[in-house]
């Protein structure tokens, strides 16, 4: 369905929201989890203090429990008091709470999604949310193209003229390149594409869209960023966490699909892609699968990725266990906990630039980084003059924690001798901006609610980034690069070292 | 995002007379022996802005203080307060760094302050003083403190230069003159003028816009019919340019105006359709808007401030039908409304839109 640019409001020229959401219901499966409690309602809720959220808005929290609505309110009530990035005030989350309604039901019950669209037709009387719905699976994967398939069963998917119906779905989206394509299939004969918002939750922090703003909207950057100019791109993301009680979550998911599939991928393609000539509709999505189809191939697995797991060992002067002695997790797991990759871009712009990722649980520091290191000057002339030889330029975009950007360039040490000594310039967001920026989450609920899609992932992406990342996982299942140990605290293990040791560059120390 | 401010320091804050040259080597002399006091921890001098106070000094100092304990936070400056006072001879200066931690990497990051006084003799002198202290390459950003008085000197000078001037037309006792003289600014150095007043009805303008997006809210407008704007004493700026912001924006004409000390009535046309505006002040000192209801043919929306909860409420009347919803209220400290409109200055061409009209309500 094509639906008309509404009309514009003489009243919002001049503000920073050409028009606020439309009025609408906000379904949430799986509203008794954690992440309705930790990150959605406290979104929410923040958005509804700071007047994002129209009159009209409400949401209708549906799960297995057998909750009325007060004992929904006072769950989220909790949840908000607990992780709300501001403080709950009582008489806004009377107001907020006033809209929250809860369905119990499983994800199979049909009878339960007509209960659903009972209770939807009713707020749309009592709020006026005016048959607008966004449906948010914060389930279970498996559940995903259960709940899609009784949604279009009870005539809930399908809009009625003039109002909208948008499914947002969490990571992981698949397992795999097949069971992607057999999920994006279940959801996709219920949900049109542009109806479907795949939430990486990476793509809402305000650093990462900065590396967009830093690249595009700065004259300086661009005409230096590419392989006449840049040796190597190093995208890492560490964490001294474990599992955190989740061993049986992550036993079926490991590094590789819960970070390196989405958030370092997504990364990578705001790094590399194309500039864009406006912020319109797919622009973006479009150049970021561009870079996705110009990943080349790796043609072996057992030379450009290591996989590895922690073992015991001390973080921050805490002992903490192995991960196969952690809880969930089978004794002779071969489920990695770090992973680190060696890709190529092959087009015009980044031919022969090797962009290295890596993640992993239980390094020394918590740590979000890209690190492009630029090629050395082309003749040496320090080094003749008896000089030291001036360290490649470096620069660093932090994305958390103290987020900001640093280039490391070379000076000359005062004196009569031509010593040159690497320096920072550093710039930090904290110290330049003194406001606190919203969660991710809010961010990307709001777009959801404003239909803009940008910040989110498209299934040509996803696809993509399967068919890259698939292969490996069916090479480490055949035994290439068997899985390594690294103990906790350190940096991985040598085997990633030597991965791009063998191209004479090593990692980017973080 | 490292935002945590953990402290507020002052570092130097004694009056001495100097040139700017002087002053820069004061600066540098702090900075030095701050370094070397501080070994263990690193120190950040941050300049994003030279943003500088003009004013008579009764009322002047104290004003601007409080807005530098909080504003380089946000918008880290090179702050100078510019003011002239009849019973000073001379020209005097104290400078001062405000510091302050942030949480990422616990470093302190510092904004200059420095306070120039003069008698009016000294107006020149004092102009080329502030002039000189200004940091190359940023931007520029003059707050007229207190009466809007903007062909002083001292304000001309700074005037010619700046990227955006601040002015609060509440603190005028007379809005029309404060208004048409924001208004010549605006033409005459080509400048981006904002109102704090103006500024300050922010959260209410976004509110109100809501009630009138998409298609119905384009039907709402077409049915408009009153506008009603109450505030707490007599008609102020801000209940002024609320009106004017309405008029301008939907392009209604005046046909007249009836106005005594608490209150303004006028008659608007949109072709043939009349829409009626009322500005309702009370007894009470303070001018702060309280409530804005507008009236459609349908239905009624209603804006109000509640001042001890420090919320709004917002509620929408249909016949037979109602919604209501209770939203926080945006601080209006001078610090917030400055901050926020350094943060987005995309409205002040509205402002200007807003204000010709509300100098047209009081011209009838």
């Amino acid at each position: 369905m094509t639906m008309a640019e509404p009309a514009v409001n003489p009243l919002r020229t001049g503000m920073r929201l050409n028009r606020a959401a439309d009025p609408c219901a906000v379904v949430v499966f799986g509203a008794t989890g954690d992440l309705t409690a930790r990150k959605l309602m406290p979104a929410l809720y923040n958005l509804a203090r700071e007047r994002l959220l129209p009159g009209g808005f409400s949401v209708v929290g549906f799960a297995r429990r057998d909750w009325t609505d007060e004992q929904f309110r006072a769950a989220m009530k909790e949840g908000v008091t607990k992780f709300s990035r501001e403080p709950l005030q009582e008489e806004l989350w009377e107001s907020f709470a006033r809209g929250l309604h809860y369905v119990s039901g499983t994800f199979d019950d049909a009878q339960a999604y007509a209960k659903l669209a009972e209770r939807l037709a009713k707020q749309d009387i009592a709020h006026g949310a005016a048959g607008n719905r966004l449906f948010y699976l914060a389930t279970p994967p498996d559940a995903y193209a259960m709940i899609a398939q009784r949604l279009g069963e009870a005539q809930l998917a399908t809009p009625q003229a003039g109002n909208w119906t948008r499914l947002v779905v969490e990571k992981p989206f698949g397992r795999d390149l097949t069971s992607a394509r057999a999920l994006d299939q279940s959801i996709g004969n219920v949900f049109r594409e542009r109806y479907i918002y795949r939430i990486d939750h990476y793509l809402g922090k305000e650093t990462v869209q900065n590396i967009m703003v830093f690249r595009f909207g700065n004259g300086i950057f661009e005409p230096v960023w590419n392989r006449r100019y840049v040796d190597n791109v190093q995208v890492s993301v560490a964490e001294t966490v474990g599992v955190e009680g989740r061993g049986g979550y992550y036993e079926e998911s490991g590094a590789l699909r819960d970070m390196v599939q989405n958030h370092l991928m997504q990364v990578l393609a705001l790094v590399a892609m194309e500039p864009v000539a406006s912020f319109r509709g797919d622009a973006v999505r479009d150049e970021k699968a561009k870079v996705f189809h110009a990943v080349k191939a790796i043609e072996d697995v057992g030379r450009d990725t290591v996989r590895a797991q922690y073992s015991a060992g001390a973080i921050m002067g805490a002992m903490v266990p192995g991960y196969r002695e952690e809880q969930g997790v089978a004794p002779d797991s071969h489920t990695e906990t770090y992973a680190a990759i060696k890709l190529e871009v092959e087009n015009w712009r980044w031919s022969g630039v090797p962009f290295y990722l890596r993640v992993g649980k239980r390094l020394p520091k918590r740590a979000t980084e890209v690190a492009i290191t630029f090629k050395t000057a082309p003749l040496q002339l320090f080094r003749q003059m008896g000089g030291d030889n001036p360290t490649p330029n470096l620069l660093v975009l932090r994305i958390q924690p103290d987020e900001g950007i640093s280039l490391r360039f070379g000076a000359k040490v005062p004196g009569t001798r031509s010593d040159v000594r690497p320096v920072n310039m550093d710039f930090r967001y904290g110290s330049s901006f003194g406001v606190e920026p919203p969660e991710a989450y809010e961010r990307l609920l709001l777009d959801a609610m404003l239909g803009d899609s940008t910040l989110f992932t498209r299934w040509d992406g996803v696809e993509a980034a399967w068919e890259l990342l698939t292969p490996v996982l069916d090479g480490w299942a055949d035994g290439a690069s068997p899985i390594k140990q690294y103990e906790a605290g350190s940096w991985g293990p040598d085997a990633a070292r030597e991965l791009i040791e063998r191209d004479g560059r090593e990692w980017h120390r973080m | 995002m490292a935002s945590d401010v953990t402290g507020l320091e002052r570092l130097e804050d004694r009056p001495i007379t100097m040139s700017p040259a002087a002053i820069e080597e004061e600066f540098t002399r702090i900075w030095k022996e701050t370094a070397a006091a501080g070994a263990d921890e690193a120190s950040v001098r941050l300049r994003t802005q030279n943003f500088v106070g003009v004013g008579p000094e009764t009322w002047t100092v104290e004003r601007f203080e409080r807005v530098m304990e909080s504003l380089p936070q946000r918008h880290p400056c090179r702050s100078v307060l510019a003011v002239i006072s009849p019973e000073r001879s001379g020209l005097e200066s104290s400078i001062s760094a405000h510091c302050w931690r942030t949480a990422a990497g616990g470093r302190h990051v510092c904004s200059e302050e420095v306070i120039l006084k003069a008698g009016p003799a000294d107006e020149h002198a004092l102009a080329s003083t502030v002039l000189a202290l200004l940091v190359p390459e940023l931007p520029l950003n003059v707050w007229v403190i207190g009466p809007v008085v903007l062909d002083s000197h001292v304000a001309s000078e700074l005037i010619e230069g700046a990227d955006i001037v601040f002015v609060d037309t509440a603190d005028a006792p007379d809005v029309a003159a404060a208004l048409r003289a924001a208004l010549i600014a605006h033409r005459k150095h080509n400048v981006a003028v904002c109102d704090l007043a103006w500024r300050r009805l922010a959260v209410w303008r976004s509110l109100i816009a809501q009630f009138f997006d998409g298609d119905d809210g384009a039907r709402r407008l077409s049915q408009l019919r009153a506008i009603e704007i109450t505030g707490g004493g007599a008609v102020s700026s801000e209940m002024l340019l609320m009106g004017g912001w309405f008029i301008s924006r939907l392009g209604l004409s005046l046909a007249e105006a009836e106005r005594d000390n608490t209150s303004l009535t006028a008659t608007l046309y949109d072709g043939s359709r009349g829409v009626t505006l009322t500005l309702k002040g009370g007894p009470e000192q303070a001018a702060a808007i309280t409530e804005v209801k507008v009236r459609t043919s349908e239905a009624e929306f209603i804006v109000q401030a509640h001042a001890e909860s420090g919320h709004m409420h917002v509620r929408e009347e249909w016949p037979g039908d109602s919604d209501h919803r209770t939203v926080a209220q945006v601080p209006t400290d001078d610090a917030s409304v400055v901050a926020e409109a350094l943060d987005d200055a995309s409205d002040l061409p509205i402002f200007i839109e807003a204000a010709e009209a509300a100098v047209d309500l009081l011209r009838n």
